[in-house]
């Protein structure tokens, strides 16, 4: 999946169900693109719950979107660190 | 009681805790409901100068079950936005408020009130101002007059948000006492003198919204019921509180906000199920859960912790409750599935075998004229546990119940303890005198005008 796709599948999955799993194929990091047109547009929080899983859930507006993506999780993860 | 800080974690969160259900046909508007859910327990009147309110993070919701899945098939929904006037006081009003519109409060309060039903959600009001409290003779004068402007008209319905009179009644500092009941003070395992039970809620506040709208707005074929006999002449009401997922202080802003999906915290059906039936343990896990959910908890009512401790805290004056090892389907009907036809003459209230703790209202049963606050064991079967009225005195009704008095209504065979009929906790109610129309709640105590309760340590 390329990474315009895989950010449109995020956004669009986002936008439907409030709790689905949303699962995402092994893919390179972010390159520190831009957002795309169905990119949230307000405050995101983000909650790892478990630092040895793949699993993100992301709260906007009223919804949860939670996240399948253990590459987004390592990212997360080590942004907390510091890194 | 009935629902004041019964669990661990709603006890932390005042402003989402509810406290008190009640579900009755208008006696004055027979052709009506009148719903009411109270919030924000033990409210000291003088609670000042950030006195209590709604909040604006909670969405409060009053929920119809009329379809006997135990889900909720109408949900009204509440939801409040605070203003300030004057940021440059920290008084909550700058002078008398003689109307509700009035410049002098600093801190009006605001609600919408929407309707769901199949799916559709249709906003039926907003910007409905709120009563200010009942703060004190100078600054609320004519606290009658506030109340009453704060009573709505949408439509056909009514509705009003705002500070009440708390209207239960309970001898709480007794209860917790290790299970005392003053009027049988001598008669406890731990002996005492007995005396008149203390009514431990009296002179403190609630906040109360209350809807009344028409039957047809409630049942399950939008029609006005006529024969008690007919399932679909049954609904189920609960109240709940939900907040954000996510709630974060942002230091910034300097107040805490709020992100993700709306998530129940608070539930409240029938008075006194999740208080003194589901375990501690489980009570902050039974505030998430919908009333379908219960099946998982009707092993406490069938079997309730507090049958066992009648016995063994009044020593041979339960001797039959004792012995009695079958399961309770008396509680198991009253609370979790409703009265089936049959077992009281020309009554029921049975939604069904899906077990779910809700107030089962018959809607058509009239209002009594001339109203027992024993309720449907007493030959009132417009009251408790048929709905539940406000004066209804669900305390010693359930009590009595939980002590056996209820058996034999399935039980044929079974002759209750004579202490079954007599339990009480000795309280009457003795709180602000209720109204005779909507929203009946009596006006909330001023904080001039109410004087704090004596303290004793030993």
């Amino acid at each position: 999946m390329s990474e315009t796709n895989r950010r449109k599948f995020l956004a669009v999955a986002g936008a439907g169900a409030a709790a689905g799993v949303v699962g995402i194929s092994a893919s390179p990091a972010f390159a520190g693109t831009g957002a795309s047109k169905l990119a949230a547009k307000e405050t995101v929080v983000a909650y790892v719950e478990d630092h040895h899983g793949s699993v993100v859930t992301l709260l906007v507006g009223e919804r949860e979107i939670v996240v399948d993506d253990r590459d987004l999780v390592a990212r997360i993860l080590n942004a907390a660190g510091g890194e | 009681m009935s629902s004041h800080r019964e669990a661990p974690e709603i006890a932390k969160d005042p402003v989402a805790d509810g406290t008190d259900t009640y579900a009755f046909v208008s006696p004055d508007k027979p052709d009506t409901v009148t719903l009411i859910a109270n919030f924000i327990p033990l409210q000291q009147p003088d609670g000042g100068p950030n006195f209590y309110e709604f909040g604006d993070d909670v969405a409060y919701d009053i929920k119809i079950s009329n379809s006997g899945t135990g889900g909720a098939d109408i949900v009204y929904r509440f939801q409040f936005t605070t203003k300030i006037r004057n940021s440059k006081t920290f008084l909550y009003n700058t002078g008398p408020i003689n109307n509700i519109s009035d410049e002098t409060w600093n801190r009006p309060q605001y609600y919408s009130v929407s309707r769901t039903e199949a799916g559709r959600t249709k906003l039926l009001a907003h910007g409905l101002p709120c009563p200010p409290v009942n703060v004190g003779k100078r600054s609320t004068p004519n606290y009658a007059r506030l109340a009453a402007q704060a009573v709505h008209s949408i439509g056909n319905r009514s509705v009003f948000a705002g500070q009440r009179a708390d209207a239960f009644h309970v001898d709480l500092g007794s209860i917790f006492d290790l299970g005392a009941l003053r009027p049988f003070n001598e008669a406890h395992l731990i002996k005492m003198p007995e005396m008149n039970g203390v009514n431990s809620v009296q002179s403190y506040n609630v906040h109360t919204i209350a809807m009344q709208v028409p039957i047809t707005d409630l049942s399950l074929k939008g029609d006005r019921p006529k024969d008690p006999g007919k399932a679909s002449a049954v609904i189920g009401v609960w109240a709940t509180a939900s907040r954000r997922a996510s709630r974060i202080y942002d230091k910034r802003k300097g107040r805490y906000v709020s992100h993700g999906p709306w998530e129940q915290v608070s539930r409240l059906g029938m008075p006194l199920f999740n208080e003194v039936l589901v375990p501690m343990a489980e009570k902050d896990k039974w505030n998430r859960l919908e009333p379908k959910d219960d099946r998982a908890f009707a092993k406490y009512v069938n079997k309730p912790e507090l049958q066992g401790l009648l016995p063994a805290l009044y020593p041979g004056v339960f001797p039959k409750l004792a012995a009695y090892k079958k399961s309770r389907a008396d509680l198991n009907a009253i609370l979790l599935t409703g009265i089936p036809s049959g077992v009281v003459p020309g009554f029921q209230n049975y939604t069904g075998s899906v077990e779910s703790d809700m107030l089962r209202l018959n809607l058509a049963i009239p209002p009594a004229k001339e109203p027992n606050d024993g309720g449907l064991v007493a030959g009132d079967a417009a009251g408790f546990p048929n709905g539940r009225r406000i004066a209804d005195d669900v305390v010693t009704i359930e009590l009595r119940a939980i002590a056996g008095a209820t058996i034999p209504l399935v039980d044929p065979s079974y002759t209750p303890d004579a202490a079954a009929g007599a339990i009480t906790d000795g309280t009457t109610n003795t709180n602000a005198p209720l109204l005779r129309s909507f929203p009946y709640l009596g006006l909330p105590g001023g904080g001039y005008q109410t004087v704090p309760g004596t303290t004793k340590a030993s």
